[in-house]
């Protein structure tokens, strides 16, 4: 190999992507899934972030330049969000606050272009009411202010897809034991071993990318080096499901400690966010704890008391691999992002991507792959950011594909959100055997054909897999109705025994409940306690596959 | 006048304290409001919940047998007219679930198949409704150690079971309710005649089919086919609010008809002990309900009888956990009362909420403090409610019939 990228994230799959358009040869070993870290749990804004305006206006000005590139290469993944920021009235502080904020909002007026945003509007109390009755308390007003949402999970697999379509071999559920060098210092190979299977291999490789995120420093030292050589902060964010759009436009707001915060609709549910605080637990295993889940509820309530009443679903929670900087205060850390050279540790060939956000992951992989074509003195230039990603070529019809196909038009609209243009290769499947047309996930919802589709093509190795790249169980049943029919046809696509998909339904049911769990308020217990009752009349919860219903010797 | 009791519930330990009330000659008052777990619960019916009779027989290494029902049990069960119950001793039902799993059961309502007496072949017939692909289920089935042990081999079928085809996405209750109108059993089992005809020259030898739970709301459906068919045929269990759900409350709707006892229907909202009287309100109704005892039978944190409650739901700050109706008792977990207010809005769940391998979760371990039956002066309670009970319908019926006879 040329190169060997370590990490599925959207730094990890953007460089594969890009090393691979400019014809090196790329291996990428991903531990866990695909966006199984900070990729996948990010509160999803391809943002230049108004909260960095005024320290970082750099940030700023990088992430909505790319955020326009991003929407012209997966056009269809992106989404607007619409924002309103209420300002409470709590005497004329708050009023001088409210002109101050116009002004800012106009400074970020001037990044909106890069980003086919539109400028800010300041509303005032009566218009913010009419908008959005549901917010309370007496205010100065608001500002409305633009912003773009994305699936990262969606992202991470489009750049891999592409990777693997040029060339690359990527590897999921593989992790990388070791990065082994020569005497001199420099890179040689990585030893891996595969998490379901067992295998282990070694691959030589002139290059090693560490884009392994939060886990950075460990993946360094897989390399004999310090930790500290790739160090981050890792910053640990929280978001809390609620099973319904419960505002019309976003909310952005002010926690009790004074941090910024969001109410995010976010298709048919709404989505709380977020928290940064300081983890040192297990990477593989995060999850949001009933403490912040109260932070978050709490800190809205101000603004929007009904929350109180909401019913929420389920949390997510992932750990930012933010640059180290000693002592600052973790808001303000910034998400700038940096190339680390180990070359100058004794490590020639291997290179950590530390820092860096969602909305500016193509930049970072441009300037990773950059360093990567001055190594190999490779002519061609970056063109990832006018090659559409799969599906971003053209625009699909979901409601034409909806008449076509007889099934509901919002099957088939999420269908073309999550594929693009390639949800014809799901339509094919589908009027080819009819039989896939059948729901397998109603709340969400998900078509058979959509799992087999990304069993076959998206190196979905689970149904927790299956779940990340459509959505399937992430609803307001947990999976309690699908997970086993789920689980069928992974073992039946990837020829499996047909009880480790009863396991895997298992594992998967159980684990949503986990995430669950925190965020029960009043009333959802008894929901939960059915969803229990249920699980262990048809799966055995408290069992383990193997042994459920075995005869004794 | 004979002593008046006052029932809270009709879910299985309602309809036990009513059955065992009314036997032993009291007037007998039930309040409910509406569908508990029983329910909503698929026709599995255990004494101790499966997984753990099943580990532990794995761990002492004897075969599941049923385990004796007690006599009031048995008469209760006779009464009701819903289950097979089989022989005390006996090998433990064997009933697949539409999971693809194939769990103990020590009784079952009487549409579900009974796997553990069948040897051979299993057909199951072709569907095309979501959540039943016969092909992948019948594999899933065949490879569970239970049938590799017994020689049980599931075998997909093609059969043309749906009428019309707006039957392929209708609700599963909605086909079962389509299964009990006029001809339809006639051409059910038509249908299945003709794929076992069809099956027959391949060399299978069916001695089984099993279908989806859609095979009707009234009654022994399941017995009036295989008597047709000369094989048994039987339902698979369904997921929450399936056909067995309707069954039990059609069940119990005659079995109080016949035991004579009033019902109310309403949800309770307050419950007084005056003396030696209880007066219970009812929401909406100005009128109270008298008795001189009362049996608490709401269902657990499941039933609807216990709501979680918190800071974010400043009435029912109070308590972690309330009732949900007013009355003068304890809640606990593990008998520690709850009155804690930790996590988000009540004791700390984020670990302990779901059961593991080694123990229950808190959530079906949370209920009405009792002793025995009692739970306070003139108080009785049975079933979910009550706190650290295993969470099964023979449980509900064996405390429910304690708690008629104190009360
Ligand atoms: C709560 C939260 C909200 C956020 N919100 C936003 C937002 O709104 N907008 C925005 O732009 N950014 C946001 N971010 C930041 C953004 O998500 C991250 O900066 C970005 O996803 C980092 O991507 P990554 O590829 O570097 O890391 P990750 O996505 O974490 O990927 C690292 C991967 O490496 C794998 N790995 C680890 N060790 C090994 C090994 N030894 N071998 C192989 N693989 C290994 C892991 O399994 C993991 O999948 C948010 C982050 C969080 C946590
Ligand atoms: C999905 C599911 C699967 C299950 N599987 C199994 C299994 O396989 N095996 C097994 O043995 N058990 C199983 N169970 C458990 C079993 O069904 C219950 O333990 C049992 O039915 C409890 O009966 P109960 O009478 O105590 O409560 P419920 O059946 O819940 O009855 C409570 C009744 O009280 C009423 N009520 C509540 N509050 C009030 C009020 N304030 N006023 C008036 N009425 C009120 C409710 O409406 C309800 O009718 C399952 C349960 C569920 C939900």
């Amino acid at each position: 190999m040329d190169v060997v990228v370590l990490g599925g994230g959207v730094n990890g799959t953007g460089v594969a992507r890009d090393a691979s358009m400019r014809g090196l040869k790329v291996a990428l070993f991903e531990r866990n899934d695909l966006a199984f870290g900070a990729s996948g749990n990010s509160s999803g804004m391809i943002h230049g972030g108004p909260r960095y305006l005024v320290y970082d206006p750099a940030v700023t000005a990088t992430s909505c330049r790319d955020s326009g590139n991003i929407q012209a290469i997966a056009p269809h993944l992106l989404f607007r969000i619409p924002f309103l920021m209420p300002v409470a009235d709590r005497g004329p502080k708050m009023r001088i606050f409210f002109d101050l904020l116009d002004g800012f909002f106009e400074a970020y007026d001037q990044y909106q272009p890069l980003k086919r945003g539109k400028p800010h509007a300041r509303l005032s109390q009566a218009e913010v009411r009419e908008l959005e009755p549901g917010l309370t308390g007496d205010l100065v007003g608001a500002m409305s202010f633009d912003e773009w949402g994305i699936d990262g999970a969606r992202l991470c697999v489009a750049n891999a897809v592409d990777a693997r379509e040029r060339g690359a071999s990527v590897r999921v559920g593989c992790t990388v034991t070791a990065i082994d060098r020569r005497p001199d210092g420099a890179v040689e190979a990585v030893r891996f071993r595969d998490r379901v299977t067992g295998e282990v291999g070694r691959l030589t490789t002139k290059v090693v990318v560490n884009a392994t995120g939060a886990w950075a420093p460990l993946t360094a030292s897989l390399g004999g080096l310090a930790p500290e050589r790739a160090r981050v902060r890792p910053g640990k964010g929280i978001h809390v499901l609620f099973d319904r759009r419960l505002t019309n436009y976003a909310i952005s707001a002010f926690a009790i400690d004074g941090r910024q915060m969001f109410l995010l609709p976010w298709e048919n549910l709404t989505v709380l966010g977020t928290t940064d605080d300081d983890y040192y637990g297990d990477l593989d295993h995060v999850r949001a704890t009933s403490e912040e889940v109260r932070y978050l509820v709490e800190s809205i309530a101000r603004v929007f008391p009904s929350i109180h009443g909401a019913r929420a679903i389920g949390t997510f929670a992932g750990v930012r691999p933010t640059l180290y900087a000693y002592g600052p205060i973790e808001e303000a850390l910034s998400r700038e992002h940096e190339i680390i050279d180990h070359a100058e540790h004794g490590a020639p060939g291997l290179y950590s991507m530390v820092g860096g956000k969602l909305a500016s992951y193509r930049l970072f992989a441009e300037s990773m792959t950059d360093e990567l074509a001055r190594v190999f003195r490779l002519p061609g230039r970056c063109a990832t950011h006018t090659t559409a990603l799969p599906g971003g070529d053209e625009a699909a019809d979901p409601f034409a594909m909806a008449t076509r196909l007889g099934v509901d038009a919002v099957a088939t609209r999420r269908l073309v959100y999550r594929h693009g243009s390639r949800s014809a290769r799901v339509e094919d499947r589908m009027l080819a055997r009819p039989r896939e047309g059948v729901t397998v996930c109603a709340c969400e919802p998900v078509l058979e054909a959509e799992v087999r589709y990304v069993l076959a093509n998206e190196l979905a190795r689970s149904v927790e897999d299956v779940a990340r790249r459509t959505r399937l169980g992430l609803g307001a049943c947990g999976g309690m109705r699908c997970a086993a029919r789920c689980g069928q046809i992974v073992a039946e696509e990837l020829g499996l025994p047909p009880r480790e998909g009863v396991a895997q339904a298992i594992r998967f049911v159980t684990k949503q409940a986990r995430t669950r769990v925190p965020a029960l308020g009043p009333d959802q217990a008894r929901q939960e306690a059915i969803a229990m009752a249920s699980a262990r009349a048809e799966l055995g919860i408290a069992a383990t596959a193997d042994e459920d219903d075995e005869e004794p010797p | 006048m004979s002593r008046s009791i006052v029932i809270v519930g009709a879910g299985l330990a309602g309809l036990a304290a009513a059955f065992s009330a009314r036997r032993a000659g009291r007037s007998v008052t039930v309040v409910s409001a509406g569908a508990g777990a029983t329910a909503l619960a698929p026709g599995a019916v255990d004494d101790v919940p499966w997984e753990r009779a099943a580990s532990a027989a794995r761990v002492a290494r004897v075969p599941l047998v049923r385990r004796p029902l007690a006599v009031d049990v048995a008469a209760f069960a006779d009464a009701l007219g819903l289950w097979s119950i089989g022989d005390d001793g006996a090998d433990v039902a064997r009933i697949a679930t539409v999971a693809g799993v194939i769990r103990p059961a020590r009784a079952h309502d009487r549409a579900l198949l009974d796997l553990s007496t069948i040897r051979g072949v299993v057909i199951v017939p072709r569907a095309p409704r979501a959540a039943w692909d016969a092909d992948a289920l019948a594999a899933t089935w065949g490879a569970s150690p239970f049938a590799r042990a017994q020689g049980l081999r599931f075998h997909a079928a093609e059969a043309a079971l749906l009428r019309h085809k707006g039957e392929r996405g209708i609700g599963e209750l909605d086909l079962a309710a389509r299964h009990d109108e006029g001809d339809r059993l006639d051409w059910l089992a038509a249908r299945l005649r003709e794929a076992l005809v069809r099956e027959a020259p391949r060399g299978v030898d069916a001695a089984a089919v099993l279908l989806g739970p859609w095979l009707g709301l009234a009654a022994p459906r399941a017995e009036a086919l295989s008597a047709r068919l000369g094989l048994s045929v039987g339902e698979a269990l369904g997921g929450v609010g399936s056909a067995a759900g309707l069954r039990f409350e059609a069940a119990r709707d005659r079995l109080l008809a016949s035991l004579g006892v009033d019902v109310v229907v309403g949800r309770a909202t307050r419950l007084e002990v005056e003396g030696a009287r209880v007066a219970l309100t009812v929401h909406g109704k100005s009128d109270l309900v008298v008795g001189d005892a009362c049996v608490i039978a709401c269902g657990g944190v499941a039933g609807g009888g216990i709501v979680y409650a918190g800071a974010g739901a400043p009435d029912r700050a109070r308590a972690a956990f309330a009732l949900s109706l007013d009355a003068p008792v304890d809640l606990a977990i593990g008998g520690v009362r709850v009155d804690v207010t930790s996590s988000l809005n009540g004791p700390d769940l984020d670990e302990t909420a779901w059961p593991t391998p080694g123990a229950e979760g808190a959530l079906e371990r949370v209920g009405v403090r009792c002793d025995g039956a009692r739970a306070a002066p003139g108080i009785c309670a049975a079933g979910a409610a009550v706190a650290d009970r295993p969470r099964t319908a023979l449980e509900a019926v064996a405390a429910g019939l304690r708690a008629g006879r104190e009360a």
